[in-house]
């Protein structure tokens, strides 16, 4: 009696424990934020039926893609436990940069060359702002934060600057339709900038997980002590990460300033929060040495799907900010304590 | 060598000052207006919000973390005193902006100290849900400021312009906080290691708590004074506040990583920004390369803190042989 | 004995103290007293409970069983403030100290003396206190000094007048005397012994046990989480610690070697000079020797090391590996040539301790794996990395999924030591290879050492354990001040001889003389 009492408190308690252990395994898988999307969505589905069509969903895509191309480089610069708020500025800059060039109202280029010349000047500007930032890293001992807090300030406004000098409004407009198609054309009945996304995506997804570079981004977040003694290139490293970081930033440009049809120099302003919020919603760590890619792609849904939804439902700009702002500071909470009480990381 | 070493380190360290230097030199040589009392005057009024905010960025700084929505609570706390408290007396507005900002900063404190959350983070949230809430009871519409609290810009105590005054209030404040009391001590220990200060039984978490709430009332006091000087705010104010006051901390050699710096070099900080500002106003440049002097000055001082950070670390190595070095 | 007649119970007294972690039991009834005015050496490998103790002594964990008693008032502290009022202080081996305050300000932190009902610190109270605690620690610097610009040993000495200030009962000194010179650790002796005449107890906790035997009066061994054993100093010796220690005899610990040194000179260094850091170094080691390091606390050892490794500048001399000159010294330069370096700082500098045993141990040489342009082979590389980690014997076979930070500090040191292995180095400079790791591990340490000597690699050892050098060298090198001060041949191997010669007066004196 006493003893078959015993033996059935035990199973209950194991049952409790295996049943917080799946709990936990639950908040600690990488599938967490997707199935937080997913329970959202049927959550929605009662307030905003067109959720479930099909047609939404590509808006999601879309508004996903550009996006994630930023937030690709912004988590390899998480992982080397930087930081770089100069993505904005960066897709700023590209755009009235590229614009400038390629415009059909006086540019400095025309025919068919000048789209792709002006891509490949777009893709410069993120590699150049991205080695100016590596190197005032890793040249003159400068902490990340603030280089790129000064870079995106300075190129911010030189892309307000710029714009002056080619157009009389505060835009540059009558782009080739080579270039606009990026925004609006498929291949294959998927579109462009989903290609674009994609393989972006999945080549920095194959360069963290399976490359020497990616192995080496990963142990310079870690400690960057140790991997200088273990024989890494550390500066190398972080500088490669920044113009990654970069060049993203830019491809991320050609997309949103095809979709726009204008070359802007506000483009980018106000999708800070959206990257770096993404990013750690994600899951990738503000200390370095923990992101993937994958992450990276739930966060950039996550957020995308609170603002299609609160569009929807008709929610004015403020109360986007309230919510996407709260959303961010639960995932923050969320990643403490998975820290705290469960011993991760 | 070593004097060599010495001498750079010298300039690293006077860099700043250099600068301040220079700027006074470049735009006194630009304009004969430049080099004046009243603009000076005109200077430190005009550097006041800025300072004021960079002061209590200082006392978060100086505990390793960063308040990113500063200009959020100078937008909200804004927008308080404008819809609602256009009626009172300022002094009651003043205490009714400072106690809603120190709330506000109190809930940075609370996540960031109590929940753990990286201030980055953090702050970068309530930034948005501070503009948010500041953008749904303006209805993203221009708020006015009345009269009595406009006026008190041209106000004056024994001569010295409102605005000076409450920069030196704030000012002396912070310093005697910081310098000569237990707690201000404790905020440099603690910035300067947490686990540390922890294990010495000190409460790192509630002294981080304040410095944010510090922070966020000087916020709203940075906010009241500009409010008397602008009249009326919209949408965009205190938008990239946070920018200058980490700049003008970090020019007057508070460290981003805690534990280092002091009220005086972020009163140094506003002052240099301002100054550069103002002498481009007066020499009449494009309106639009501002931003990039000021960013530029902002790199270059970061750039020579960085230098003589690395070079000190290598000076200040222990050596074997000492009397090779001396 | 003389330390009961001064009082009839004891200061402090610990009896059959039990504490469980996770459901493993770390001690099994501990006890132990100490009496006022003696100090207490406190001995047993890593991982015998010594630091459980302490902590609970501290205040850190609450024991499950047994009882404290403090001046025979009951004592059990929920705290470590809780111990600190209780007059408890451990002064633990990394400071808590503030390098950014003054040395008065890291006095008083805790508790400044505030000025009559204003909140604001009485400065002038603070400075004479201050000078009073720094006399009574012999320490002759103005309190307004930063803490930064203080050595190691005056840091310690600050950290004693806090305890002083305190009124602690009982000091507790981890390890007091591992990173001072010999200069500070006599001061140090002569501050405990004055302590010690004003009836304060001390527990000196040590690895350094002749310090422990010089200081001590008592000496109580643990093993496996309990007292093997408490004796006065008078009828203990080295020795007879040791095998306390480890329950089993010394002549055990060092393997023989089967081979000798070949004849191919691995490592020659001539010339080597850094103003401050090293004057003139030349020496060679052989393919198969292992040439011991032998030197004073600050001689200069580790920082000849990092000298050869290229992780500091070299001004003039040369280096060469296997007969290549490292023309500019880094360590992916070193490495190349075929040189690895084990550094004394594993947590800061050896190891990713977020990062598992894989990623560690393949960090040094990824683009063996390398497969197409830039990718990882990663199953070669988990292949590899878990047949090395069974060379080393490691704990654990599960190395894709074991973070380094979850290891034992002697399996930590392995997965350092396989990571280094994958290189198959020419040359291994082993930086203080078994410092913080228990008797076991040294062993193996050891055994690994000689495999790779008898298969023909050169090892240049460095450590603070002359018994160790000895133990393991073919030759001894001493080292004072940056400069070689002698060699000795395996055959000619004489402690006196070798502690004099690493004394061997060096410097501008000498080099005026000469």
């Amino acid at each position: 009696m006493l003893v078959s009492e015993a033996v059935s408190r035990r199973a209950e308690r194991e049952a409790g424990r295996s049943r917080w252990k799946a709990a936990a395994r639950f908040i600690l898988s990488e599938y967490l934020v997707l199935a937080l999307c997913v329970l959202y969505t049927l959550v929605m589905i009662p307030f905003v039926p067109e959720i479930a069509t099909v047609e939404v969903w590509q808006n999601i895509l879309s508004d996903m893609m550009p996006l994630l191309i930023v937030c690709l480089g912004q988590t390899i610069v998480l992982i080397i436990a930087g930081i770089d708020l100069s993505v904005t500025a960066i897709i700023s800059l590209a755009s009235v940069v590229g614009a400038s060039i390629m415009t059909q109202s006086d540019g400095y280029l025309s025919g068919p060359l000048a789209a792709p010349a002006a891509m490949a000047a777009m893709l410069l500007v993120g590699a150049g702002i991205g080695l100016l930032n590596g190197l005032s890293i890793t040249r003159l001992n400068m902490p990340a934060f603030m280089v790129t807090l000064a870079t995106t300030n300075f190129f911010g406004g030189s892309a307000i600057w710029y714009t002056t000098f080619h157009s009389t409004t505060t835009s540059i407009y009558d782009l080739p339709d080579m270039f606009i198609s990026i925004g609006d054309r498929d291949i294959a009945g998927i579109p462009i900038a989903v290609v674009i996304a994609v393989a972006a995506a999945l080549i920095v997804h194959g360069v963290l997980a399976y490359t020497i570079l990616g192995r080496w981004l990963y142990a310079v977040g870690k400690n960057p002590r140790t991997a200088y003694v273990s024989g890494v290139p550390v500066r190398t490293t972080i500088l490669s990460a920044f113009i990654l970081s970069g060049m993203l930033a830019a491809l991320a440009s050609i997309v949103y300033t095809a979709r726009l049809q204008t070359g802007t120099p506000i483009l980018g302003e106000r999708i800070l929060l959206d990257v770096i919020g993404a990013v750690v919603i994600g899951g990738t760590s503000l200390f370095g040495g923990k992101g993937k890619v994958i992450w990276t792609v739930f966060g950039v849904l996550f957020l995308v799907l609170i603002d299609t939804t609160l569009k929807l439902l008709g929610a004015s700009l403020f109360v986007i900010y309230v919510i996407k702002g709260s959303v961010i500071l639960a995932a923050a909470l969320l990643d403490t304590l998975r820290t705290r009480y469960l011993g991760v990381r | 060598m070593n004097s060599r070493n010495r001498i750079t380190i010298l300039l690293l360290q006077a860099a700043p000052y250099l600068l301040f230097l220079a700027i006074l030199l470049v735009f006194g040589s630009l304009s004969d207006r430049f080099l004046s009392l009243a603009n000076f005057t005109n200077i430190v009024i005009q550097a006041a919000p800025v300072a004021i905010l960079a002061i209590g960025m200082t006392f978060v700084l100086l505990t390793a973390e960063i308040d990113l929505s500063v200009g959020a609570v100078m937008y909200l706390t804004g927008c308080i005193l404008g819809l609602y408290l256009g009626g009172v007396p300022w002094p009651i507005g003043l205490m009714v902006v400072l106690v809603a900002s120190a709330l506000l900063g109190a809930v940075n404190g609370a996540l960031v100290a109590y929940l753990g959350i990286t201030s980055f983070i953090a702050t970068l949230g309530t930034l948005f849900i501070g503009r948010g809430i500041a953008m749904s009871v303006s209805n993203t519409a221009s708020v006015y400021f009345p009269e009595a609290i406009t006026s008190l810009n041209r106000a004056t105590v024994f001569g010295i312009p409102s605005a000076i005054v409450a920069v030196a209030v704030v000012f002396v404040i912070a310093w005697v906080l910081l310098q000569q009391t237990p707690f201000g001590r404790q905020v440099y220990a603690v910035g300067q290691d947490r686990d540390a200060a922890t294990k010495a039984g000190l409460p790192a978490r509630r002294i981080v708590f304040f410095c944010f709430v510090i922070s966020g009332a000087l916020a709203g006091m940075a906010g009241f004074v500009s409010s008397t000087q602008i009249g009326a705010i919209t949408a965009s104010y205190g938008l990239q506040a946070e920018f200058s006051a980490i700049a003008a901390a970090v020019l007057g050699g508070t460290s981003l990583f805690g534990g280092r710096g002091g009220v005086k070099g972020a009163l140094f900080g506003a002052l240099l920004i301002q100054t550069a500002a103002n002498g481009l106003v007066i020499i009449n440049a494009n309106p639009y390369i501002y931003p990039l002097v000021t960013a530029g000055i902002i790199f270059i001082a970061v750039a020579v803190d960085g230098l003589r950070s690395h070079m000190l670390e290598r000076l200040e190595r222990r050596f074997i042989r000492p009397w090779e070095i001396a | 004995m003389k330390t009961n007649q001064r009082a009839d119970q004891p200061l402090l007294s610990v009896e059959g103290i039990t504490k469980s972690f996770f459901g493993v039991r770390v001690l099994h009834g501990v006890s132990f007293e100490l009496w006022p005015g003696e100090a207490l050496g406190l001995v047993g490998e890593n991982g015998s409970g010594k630091s459980t103790s302490m902590n609970i002594l501290g205040g850190v964990h609450q024991p499950d069983g047994g009882r404290m008693s403090l001046a025979g008032q009951l004592y059990a502290p929920q705290s470590p403030r809780e111990a600190g009022r209780a007059g408890i202080a451990f002064i633990h081996q990394e400071l808590n100290l503030f390098p950014n305050l003054s040395i008065e300000e890291n006095l008083f932190i805790t508790d400044f003396p505030k000025r009559g009902g204003v909140p604001f610190i009485d400065r002038g109270w603070v400075r004479k206190r201050a000078r009073e605690l720094l006399a009574e620690v012999d320490l002759d610097l103005p309190p307004t000094r930063l803490v930064g610009n203080l050595a190691q040993g005056e840091r310690q000495l600050v950290e004693i007048a806090k305890a002083l200030h305190a009124d602690a009962k009982v000091l507790i000194l981890d390890e007091p005397t591992t990173s001072l010179t010999r200069r500070e650790v006599e001061r140090l002796f002569a501050i405990v012994n004055r302590l010690k005449s004003r009836g304060v107890g001390i527990i000196f906790i040590s690895h350094a046990l002749e310090d422990v035997m010089h200081v001590c009066e008592r000496v109580t061994v643990l093993r496996d989480g309990a007292v093997v054993g408490t004796d006065l100093r008078e009828r203990l010796n080295v020795p007879a610690i040791i095998s306390m220690m480890v329950g089993r005899s010394i002549d055990a610990i060092f393997p023989e070697r089967s081979t000798k040194p070949r004849e191919e000179v691995a490592l020659r260094v001539r010339g080597l000079t850094q103003r401050g850091v090293a004057n003139d170094v030349s020496f060679d080691i052989r393919a198969g020797e292992v040439v011991g390091l032998s030197g004073l606390m600050g001689s200069g050892r580790s920082e000849l090391a990092r000298l050869i490794f290229g992780l500091d500048p070299i001004e003039s001399g040369t280096i060469e590996v296997a007969g290549t000159r490292l023309m500019r010294p880094t360590p992916k330069a070193s490495m190349a040539a075929g040189l690895a370096f084990l550094t004394e700082d594993r947590r800061n500098e050896g190891l990713l301790m977020d990062a598992s045993i894989v990623d560690n141990i393949g960090l040094t040489f990824l683009k063996r794996f390398r497969v197409g342009p830039g990718f990882v082979g990663g199953k070669a590389l988990n292949t590899t990395a878990g047949e090395l980690a069974r060379m080393v014997h490691l704990s654990t076979d599960r190395v894709q999924d074991t973070l380094a930070k979850h290891l034992s500090g002697g399996n930590q040191q392995k997965v350092v030591i396989a990571k280094w292995l994958l290189r198959r180095p020419k040359v291994f400079i082993l930086d203080e290879p078994t410092r913080g790791i228990d008797v076991g591990a040294k062993q193996e340490v050891y055994r690994i050492i000689n495999r790779l000597v008898e298969e023909g690699g050169a090892v240049f050892l460095i450590s603070s354990e002359i018994e160790e050098v000895m133990g393991l060298s073919d030759r001894i090198l001493t080292i004072n001040k940056g400069e070689i001060t002698g060699s000795f041949e395996r055959s000619g191997f004489d402690r006196e001889a070798i502690l004099a010669a690493a004394m061997a007066p060096v410097g501008p004196k000498r080099e005026a003389t000469a």
